[in-house]
């Protein structure tokens, strides 16, 4: 017979206090970020019968297997998954937003309705210096506004350009970090408390990364270590082993922003980068759209001007000036007609001072027919509704991302309820073996008191 | 059997979303109910939005076709008053003319009221030279000086355009808000086309000059004085019915400017009752779920085990 009953019971005390030890150790991890809920696995020792001892008791008490980390790989996937939907999502409508407070903000279509207004006004009396000097106001305002709402959204470019550096510096951190946990991995024992802090940190790594991109893992089942690609699963590499690849970002001439992995070109799908690199693109299509509708503007007022003349009979000189080769865009226009008497109300051949306001009508008609307002109108409305739609998008991705996020909680995270029912019950496990331990002592006392 | 598993961090994550999406949309409401209106930015709604600032545009455009409307009703009435006073002027002449037709009148007598008419005449011209209200000739068309200038040897010679300038009352209408002299003084007496001006140097002239012909030229005078009177009576009704025409469309613009207020109010403004409603919902879901979070929050194990 070869069990000793003092041995299984101090077995059994020593893997009641290893459970409690798991156990505290879970409730103090209760709200730690990605912490993934422990548990132990115990298991029997005992031996079967050898030579010449068959049929013999072989009870050796309990030992600890392993400690289980209660993390489902596909719940983890899927946070990583839908929350680089999200980030994407939620960084594309930011910039967006952006870019509609910078055009709307800038007050650009009420300044050319003013505009319009007060050319309509000056027919009233085409001679008044103090109307002529009113529709001079109003184009520096009109001028003014299409000045600010262009830098309004350069700045809204800058300002996604240098989020955009800072999350590329940030992914390269994050992979390099994931490098240097691989290599621990790989070193590490098995089911080892270090190993399992490894892990947790490896998962907390992986969706850190996938906030900024859309990364495709592929975990060793040998020994934990990830191999992380960047934009799907025939993306690059980004982490292979103990390997970090560097990731890169360049600035094209119109603004917008394209990725590469050690030198090759890598499109992010998912995540904040991707999110920042759609917004700067439709920012550069409304930067183009605003210059347009500019150039409608500056270009339909000044041909009009040049066919008339103005209050001392002299030929129309422009009014807006900046002109490039590729016309007038929103960040150049300037106001180079000053004296409110130049305007060139008058049809060409009118003498000085004449009430004529056939070529101011002309002016009028031209604008109706080039309708920069309209376009205006229209170009607002282009950016309002992308908001509107990619808002709607973004909430849906939230709370697809947000479901994910609670339901990998509800499975990986801790339960102070359940763990307050374990710490009841190893308790109790850690008590009865003592009075294991208790009873054997008692039965040897009987022996001792033979005699 | 299934189970449903929770954690601790689970329900934290949940609750929090679920009272901050509450607390977001009570907000929102508020934000609505204070500002009185709908759409904070064009996001909230790009086709509402839009609509907004059409409507604002037409509003902000309207407002510039009424002062421009008060400004031809202002030069009409200017020109119905200039009008007035030259038929007092020709009716005068007139009765003048009709003395000096009388056979018994000496020259000398005929010369006073020749005299009397020439100082009429200059009148006239200095009444056909009135201004408008923004200081340009008010019968000149769209000239820069005098419509009319007095020539070597005393002829009254029209210097202005030949039409006035339309003012746009919106909607594409528009009116014109002068006469130009000849529409009015020039007529065509005994035959020969000649204006009122011409016509009071003619019978002025031959009165002054005396003789056999002052008798015949104040019966031509009559004439000249009666078709005179028609011209004047005439653009008098044109002026009227333009005045009228500009009532009109004032009331047309003070119709459609209600509509586009109303429009405003329906498409960008706060509906007070539902959305009073839907906040006091939303803050009863809120509250129930901030005490009800509360509750679940304190139970906990932990107490109970001693």
């Amino acid at each position: 017979m070869a069990s000793d009953l003092l041995s299984i019971g101090r077995s059994g005390a020593l893997a009641a206090r290893v459970a409690l030890d798991v156990t505290a150790q879970n409730i103090a991890n209760a709200s730690s970020e990605g912490y993934v809920r422990r548990s132990v696995r115990l298991e029997e020792v005992s031996s079967s019968g050898g030579i010449g001892t068959i049929g013999d008791i072989s009870l050796s008490g309990v030992r600890l297997d392993r400690v289980v980390r209660n993390a489902d790989l596909f719940r983890q996937a899927e946070v990583r998954r839908t929350g680089a939907d999200a980030a994407r999502a939620d960084a594309e409508v930011a910039g967006l937003e952006n870019i509609e407070v910078a055009v709307e903000q800038s007050r650009v279509y009420d300044a050319m309705v003013k505009f319009e207004g007060s050319l309509q006004q000056l027919v009233g009396d085409p001679t008044s210096s103090s109307l002529r000097a009113n529709v001079i106001e109003d184009a520096r305002t009109m001028v003014g506004t299409f000045n600010i709402a262009a830098s309004a959204l350069d700045s809204v470019g800058t300002g996604l350009r240098f989020e955009a550096g800072d999350a590329v510096s940030q992914t390269n951190t994050l992979a390099q970090e994931l490098a240097r946990v691989n290599l621990r991995l790989a070193r590490a024992a098995d089911a080892t408390s270090d190993q399992t802090a490894l892990l947790d940190q490896r998962d907390s790594l992986l969706q850190q990364l996938s906030a900024f991109a859309d990364v495709s893992t592929a975990i060793s089942p040998a020994d934990g270590t990830v191999e992380v690609r960047l934009g799907g699963a025939s993306g690059e590499k980004l982490v292979s082993g103990g390997a970090a690849y560097q990731l890169g970002m360049t600035t094209a001439g119109n603004g917008t922003i394209t990725f590469d992995v050690a030198g090759v070109a890598v499109a992010p799908a998912g995540g904040s980068l991707a999110g920042k690199a759609l917004a700067l693109v439709k920012l550069a299509d409304v930067h183009l759209k605003l210059d347009q509708v500019a150039n409608a503007m500056a270009s339909a007022v000044n041909a009009a001007q040049a066919a008339g003349v103005s209050l001392g009979g002299t030929a129309g000189a422009a009014v807006f000036g900046g002109s490039t080769a590729t016309g007038f865009t929103a960040a150049g226009l300037t106001l180079s007609l000053t004296d409110g008497a130049g305007i060139a109300a008058a049809k060409a051949g009118e003498p000085a001072g004449s009430r004529d306001a056939s070529n101011l009508n002309a002016l009028r008609g031209a604008l109706a027919a080039a309708d920069p307002t309209g376009r205006m109108d229209g170009l607002l409305f282009d950016i309002s509704g992308t908001v509107a739609g990619r808002k709607v998008t973004r909430d849906a991705l939230q709370t697809i991302a947000g479901n994910a996020r609670v339901s990998l909680a509800a499975q990986a995270g801790v339960d102070l309820d359940g763990e307050a029912a374990n710490l009841i019950r190893f308790q109790q496990a850690f008590q009865a073996s003592g009075k294991v331990m208790q009873t054997a002592k008692d039965i040897f006392d009987t022996l001792l008191a033979i005699r | 059997m299934t189970t449903i598993s929770t954690s601790t961090s689970a329900f934290y994550e949940r609750s929090t979303m679920d009272l901050a999406s509450l607390r977001a949309e009570a907000e929102k409401l508020q934000a609505s109910l204070s500002s009185g209106q709908r759409l904070t930015r064009s996001s909230d709604d790009p086709v509402a939005a839009s609509r907004m600032r059409q409507l604002s545009r037409a509003d902000s455009l309207s407002t510039i076709d009424t002062a421009n409307a008060a400004r031809a009703a202002g030069d009409l009435q200017l020109t119905d008053g200039a009008l007035a006073t030259f038929a007092e002027y020709v009716t005068r002449v007139k009765e003048l003319a009709t003395q000096a037709a009388n056979g018994t009148l000496t020259d000398a007598q005929r010369a006073g009221i020749g005299q009397e008419i020439s100082a009429i005449r200059d009148n006239v011209i200095q009444l056909a030279n009135a201004r408008d209200s923004a200081g340009g000739a008010l019968f000149g068309g769209q000239s820069a000086g005098d419509a009319y200038s007095v020539q070597p040897g005393g002829v009254a010679r029209y210097d202005g355009t030949a039409s006035a300038a339309d003012l746009p009352l919106g909607d594409g209408q528009s009116v014109s808000p002068a006469l130009t002299g000849p529409q009015f003084l020039n007529f065509s007496a005994n035959g020969t086309p000649t204006d009122l001006m011409a016509a009071m140097k003619l019978l002025g002239d031959a009165l002054q000059a005396g003789g056999a012909g002052a008798q015949a030229a104040a019966q031509d005078g009559i004439a000249a004085m009666n078709a005179g009177i028609d011209a004047i009576t005439t653009a008098q009704t044109v002026v009227g019915s333009r005045l009228s025409w500009l009532d009109l469309t004032a009331e047309r613009r003070s119709d459609l400017g209600e509509l586009r207020s109303s429009e405003e109010n329906e498409v960008g403004g706060t509906d007070i009752a539902s959305t009073v409603a839907r906040l006091q919902q939303t803050m009863t879901v809120l509250e129930a779920s901030q005490a009800s979070f509360v509750k679940l929050a304190n139970l906990s194990l932990f107490s109970l085990l001693n």
